[in-house]
């Protein structure tokens, strides 16, 4: 008996190793106090690094760990754009009450290790990693959810995300647990191939309920209507540069790994699910327009507006095309630049306010601050979908690639949904341009000093930061994500193309 | 070369737009406003050479196709960044920037004391660039964005004094409707590309009577959802509550784009899309009908409200009204003619009422104006010759451009011929509601304003305040300034009006049947493949119209003078004695009721129902909250528990369990 090693590629597994050794060089600085300062760049050379393996690997087509893996197009582009939103994240929580309360590389591990899963998860092609990911990303996010210690809103943010998504993981697994028993493998493929073998398993009812909890469970994560509830209230409570990571980089690869399960392991089960993730797109995209019209609070709306966001997005999914996935892709590289321009700014406007998000703290900025007021303009516009912007852009290819597919009844949701939503959008750019500076500051304002620490043992810190606006690390995330918001709405065809080459690592499974 | 002026037509606005936006600072407010102007004249001026070299082209291929670069190709659909040029864009082209330079020129001296200067001519630049993309943009996507950026400048321009409550109020209500209205025209773009895969004008005009036949179904949802659009934009039934609203915003505004240019796309659409609308005769229809009924009521509304700015909207809506039959009949010309017409005599009625509303320190309620024949001879006599226009007075260009498309109606016989009478009797209140202001605010004794500027020759001073609420304003931002300007003293003022008054007065002389029709050979590159092209009434025919719509025109003036001059108790005694339906007219025939209870309430319902469903765990949640704050961790786990995650349970559940039959059906 000759036992063989399964052979390592390193190469492939470059990204996921660079990830996990900077986890681990965080970690430690966290004993070394003249280390400890270096954080925020130890991180981002650890992302710098792992982006670099990832386009390193750019044109990398493999499986790795006997299938658990897989390097392709899809997992490249994907976690790059999770890696781009954990280094903004960084920036912006430079100083932030939520790194210093919680200890500034204890944060920064938990951001990393939230990434690591996210970086797994784009790349699983087995049901275990797919956990696995799922799960190592979640659990750090619900703690840097409740990392700002002294705001009831966070703590009470990070305990409801972590009731909430144990439900969602628990329906996952339970969905996963059925289709094993019904394919019999845990590989994708596999299952695929153990699908079509089976005797009338494609229509069997443990099958089908079993897509039907991982739709579920996938619908949670990347805050699908009706189990969207969590969204406005975690991304409210949530210190802002957790919030900016969790609306990103969590969609990125939450939308990686449902692209991979549902088009290849599940993609023989394409006419029975396709009709499923319609109805809720379309919910969604009523129920976060709707919902959106009423909110007074920023970081609520732009909640509200993910949630809307996330039906476009899965109508890329719908499609069950490759064009439906160079649809999803691109939009979702968009949302990145809109959103990260959005909360920067909601970052640095908080500080000078002292944790206010209400949207009327934001009147006359634009006559004020037009550095600040610009890169908040052009992501609203850009989430409505106006040109010359990619969000335009992105709106377009979906409907295309609905279009298309014949799902043309979903395109016009996508058409009706994005005309109500320019009735919230518009409100925050006549709030940033239109009334005078000055008015209805400081009511909505909350007192930080003078609440008592919820966590005993720490101690009342009033936090302002008056000068917020002028820190490059905060500016200038908002200034080039609205440069790139503005430049891909231009000139489109370079996002196009990074959006193709992740359509094209699935060029075997869908048309 | 005619491709490139038509680009420098585009290009001028925007860049006086952005000059005079980001310039606030340093620009003194003189130079911004000459900024404003020379940006709209240099594009007049490229608009006609754009003309000359399309005029130099042969008649068949006086069409030109440009695209800056290619601006999206996403799978199968590929949008340019282009423009489409022939006559009926050049002939847009040239009303629009053309009544649009004399409107910042009578701005400059109009807004002099307002204190957002630069702001108004940034905007109003912004809006005459949008405009010039939505009529020279070559793809349903460049519509589209035209479309939405008119609607978004209007929407700035009504609102513009934004401390006025009503004003917001009013822009608000205008930007709702037209969304609608965006939503019907994206939905029509989506299936246009959906069956013809292109959303190109060339091709899809080429491809669409090859693909579609006859009153198809696809086709005429198609111009159905493109008509949804044009009646939001031009304010026909259901959708024309805005208009009279949007009289909020400063009267350059209204004179400009709620009367002379931005209300009239849905007209330029329908004309544009005419290959479609010929294929679904059945939507053309619906258009001429809608068009008919609009002109009638908006008629009897205009002849009861007493706001001087209200009336003269109502009567722009009657006016698109015609318009609108006109492009729905197939008059295509003709209903492009009494477009032209109208921006001229209907910007003119604007800045007369303008300068009279000045005089009267800001009201605008007819029933305080009187006699100011002596006080202000030179907006007296302006006013008196665009109300003869509008109302069709013989030899005037309304009586040219309107009899031409009431003709054509009796040309086409039939059911047109229920038309042709009701646009007769639409005529006839024309001439009853532009002469009774003429009656009611020139003649007579001089009201005390009137008579102050007599004696001390300058403009009273009033109470700055909101003429429809009596509130008292501010100056800084809610009220065209300390000072008034009437046209007799503001050059500007007096300049656009002589020309605008010069043209309503002649104007028509370009299309006399049987002697020029320039506009109809002008046009007629656009519309040779139309079925109408070559059906036109007889040069008798047409005269005969004209004949009749001169005595109607007599007849009407004769009546109201009548009415207010010789015997001024009747329309007490009749206001009296109809009493339902003055109330009816007077209350707009119940419309923003209507709409309150059929779709405002109901929406509201359903907000209120997502908002309870949706949202009640959460604003529990905050409640508990405020009231916890000392307590510990653990406390709030208690209280989440209890409040909101229970209701998130129940309804993902909910969720889980729909899914979940769902799918146990499809298994069996």
């Amino acid at each position: 008996m000759t036992f063989d090693a399964p052979t390592i590629d390193y190469a492939g597994l470059s990204p996921i190793i660079a990830l996990t050794a900077g986890l681990v060089v965080i970690v430690l600085a966290a004993v070394f106090d003249r280390v400890k300062r270096f954080g925020p760049g130890l991180a981002l050379l650890t992302y710098a690094v792992t982006a670099g393996c990832l386009i390193w690997q750019w044109n990398a087509d493999l499986d790795l760990v006997s299938g658990a893996l897989r390097i392709d197009g899809l997992a490249v582009t994907l976690s790059l754009l999770a890696v781009i939103a954990a280094a903004v994240s960084v920036l912006l929580a430079i100083g932030d009450p939520s790194e210093t309360q919680a200890g500034r590389s204890d944060w920064l591990a938990l951001l990393t290790g939230s990434l690591l899963g996210m970086v797994i998860l784009a790349q699983a092609t087995s049901m275990l990693t797919f956990f696995v990911g799922l799960e190592l990303l979640s659990i750090p996010l619900y703690a840097l959810c409740g990392t700002n210690l002294r705001r009831r809103e966070s703590l009470e943010s990070g305990l409801k995300y972590l009731i909430v998504g144990s439900v969602g993981s628990a329906t996952l697994l339970y969905g996963l647990a059925m289709i094993y028993g019904a394919s019999g493998a845990t590989g994708f493929q596999a299952i695929a191939d153990g699908l079509q073998a089976g005797d009338g398993m494609l229509s069997d009812s443990l099958t089908l309920v079993g897509v039907g909890l991982v739709a579920v469970g996938l619908a949670f994560k990347v805050s699908i209507a009706p189990f969207h509830q969590w969204t406005p209230d975690v991304y409210q409570g949530a210190p802002t540069p957790v919030t900016a990571f969790m609306a990103v980089a969590t969609k990125a690869a939450a939308f990686a790994v449902f692209i991979r399960f549902f088009l290849v392991a599940l993609g023989p089960l394409a006419d029975q699910w396709d009709v499923m993730l319609a109805a809720l797109a379309a919910l969604s995209i009523v129920v976060g327009n709707v919902g959106a019209l009423a909110q007074t609070s920023l970081k609520r709306m732009l909640g509200y507006s993910g949630i809307a966001q996330a039906g476009y997005m899965l109508a890329g999914i719908v499609t069950a095309t490759q064009a439906g996935v160079d649809a999803l892709v691109f939009y979702l590289s968009a949302y990145v630049a809109m959103n990260v321009a959005a909360f920067a700014v909601v970052v640095i406007r908080e500080r000078q306010t002292g944790f206010s998000d209400d949207i009327s703290t934001l009147r006359g900025l634009g006559r004020e601050k037009p550095l600040l007021a610009w890169p908040l303009t052009i992501a609203m516009l850009a989430l409505a979908g106006l040109p010359p912007t990619a969000g335009f852009i992105g709106k377009l290819y979906l409907i295309e690639a609905l279009i298309d597919d014949d799902w043309t009844w979903l395109a016009v949701m996508i058409a009706i949904g994005t005309m109500i939503s320019l009735g919230y959008y518009l409100r925050v750019v006549a709030a940033l341009w239109m009334s005078p500076a000055g008015e209805a500051e400081g009511d909505a304002a909350i007192d930080t000093a003078s609440l008592p620490p919820q966590i005993a043992g720490a101690q009342a810190d009033p936090f302002e930061d008056p000068g917020a606006d002028r820190r490059w690390y905060l500016v200038a995330p908002a200034l080039i994500a609205m440069a790139a918001a503005l430049f891909f709405g231009v000139i489109p065809q370079p996002l196009v193309d990074f959006a193709q080459h992740a359509g094209d690592a699935l060029s075997v499974w869908v048309p | 070369m005619t491709a490139t002026w038509a680009w420098l037509v585009l290009l001028f606005p925007l860049l006086g737009s952005l000059t005079i936006g980001f310039g606030f600072k340093v620009l003194p407010a003189r130079v911004a406003g000459l900024i404003g102007i020379s940006a709209i004249v240099a594009a007049f001026i490229c608009g006609i050479l754009a003309l000359i070299g399309l005029q130099g082209e042969p008649s068949e291929s006086r069409h030109v196709a440009s695209s800056l670069w290619e601006y999206a190709n996403v799978g199968g659909l590929r949008i340019d960044l282009g423009i489409y040029v022939d006559p009926l864009s050049i002939f847009m082209v040239l009303v629009v920037t053309g009544v649009s330079s004399l409107i910042h020129i009578y701005s400059y001296s109009y807004m002099k004391s307002d204190q957002g200067y630069h702001r108004f001519f940034s905007y109003l630049n912004f809006f005459v660039f949008s405009m010039l993309v939505l009529v020279l943009g070559g793809n349903f996507i460049m519509l589209i964005v035209g479309w939405a950026l008119v609607g978004f400048a209007s929407y700035a321009l009504i609102s513009y004094w934004y401390r006025r409550n009503t004003a917001t109020k009013a822009g608000m209500k205008a930007f709702v409707i037209n969304v609608v209205g965006d939503i019907g025209l994206y939905i029509a773009a989506i299936l246009i590309f959906k069956n013809l895969g292109s959303v190109d004008y060339g091709t899809v005009f080429e491809k669409a009577p090859e693909v579609f036949t006859t009153n198809e179904w696809e086709i005429v949802a198609i111009c159905l959802c493109l008509l949804v659009g044009a009646f939001a934009k031009s304010a026909q039934m259901p959708f024309h509550t805005w208009l009279a609203d949007a009289m909020e915003g400063p009267t350059p505004v209204s004179s400009l784009i709620h009367a002379a240019t931005m209300v009239t796309a849905g007209v330029y659409l329908i004309a544009r899309c005419h290959s479609l609308f010929e294929l679904a005769p059945t939507a053309a229809d619906v258009a001429a009908w809608v068009g008919l009924a609009t002109l009638m009521i908006a008629g009897t509304i205009a002849i009861a409200v007493t706001d001087l700015k209200r009336i003269i909207a109502y009567s722009t809506m009657s006016q698109i009204g015609y318009m609108f039959v006109g492009v729905g009949i197939g008059a295509y010309s003709a209903g492009m003619f009494h477009l032209m017409t109208h921006a001229f005599f209907k910007a003119l009625l604007f800045m007369a009422a303008g300068s009279i509303i000045s005089a009267m320190a800001n009201m605008q309620d007819i029933d305080k104006m009187k006699g100011f024949r002596k006080a202000m001879p030179f907006t007296a006599a302006m006013l008196i010759i665009g109300a003869l226009a509008l109302s069709g007075f013989p030899g005037t260009s309304g009586w040219f451009s309107k009899d031409e498309i009431i003709d054509f109606a009796h040309f086409r016989g039939g059911m047109y011929d229920w038309m042709w009478a009701g646009m007769l009797i639409g005529a006839f209140m024309t001439a009853v509601y532009s002469f009774r202001i003429i009656f009611r605010i020139l003649p007579g004794p001089a009201c005390k304003e009137a008579e102050y500027l007599e004696e001390h020759g300058h403009v009273i001073h009033g109470e700055p305040k909101n003429p429809a609420t009596g509130e008292l304003e501010d100056t800084e931002v809610g009220y065209p300034g300390e000072e008034h300007h009437i046209a007799e003293q503001a050059g500007g003022m007096k300049f656009a009006m002589s020309v605008l008054g010069i043209l309503a007065l002649i104007g028509g002389l370009v299309q006399v049947p049987g002697v020029d029709e320039v506009i109809t050979n002008f046009l007629e590159p656009t519309f040779e493949d139309s079925v109408f092209a070559h059906m036109h009434p007889s040069t008798h025919e047409a005269w005969v119209g004209l004949g009749e719509g001169a005595l109607i025109s007599i007849l009407g003036i004769t009546f109201t003078w009548f009415l207010y001059i010789r015997r001024p108790d009747l329309p007490v005694k009749f206001r009296e004695r109809f009493r339902a339906v003055h109330a009816l007219c007077v209350n707009k025939w119940y419309g923003d009721e209507i709409i309150d209870f059929l779709i405002v309430s109901p929406v509201k319902a359903f907000g209120r129902f997502c908002n309870r469903v949706f949202e009640r765990f959460a604003i529990d949640g905050a409640t508990a909250g405020v009231a916890g704050l000392t307590r510990s961790a653990g406390a709030a786990v208690r209280d989440m528990q209890s409040g909101m995650l229970r209701g998130y349970a129940v309804l993902m559940l909910f969720g889980i369990l729909a899914i979940a039959i769902y799918f146990l059906i499809r298994s069996i």
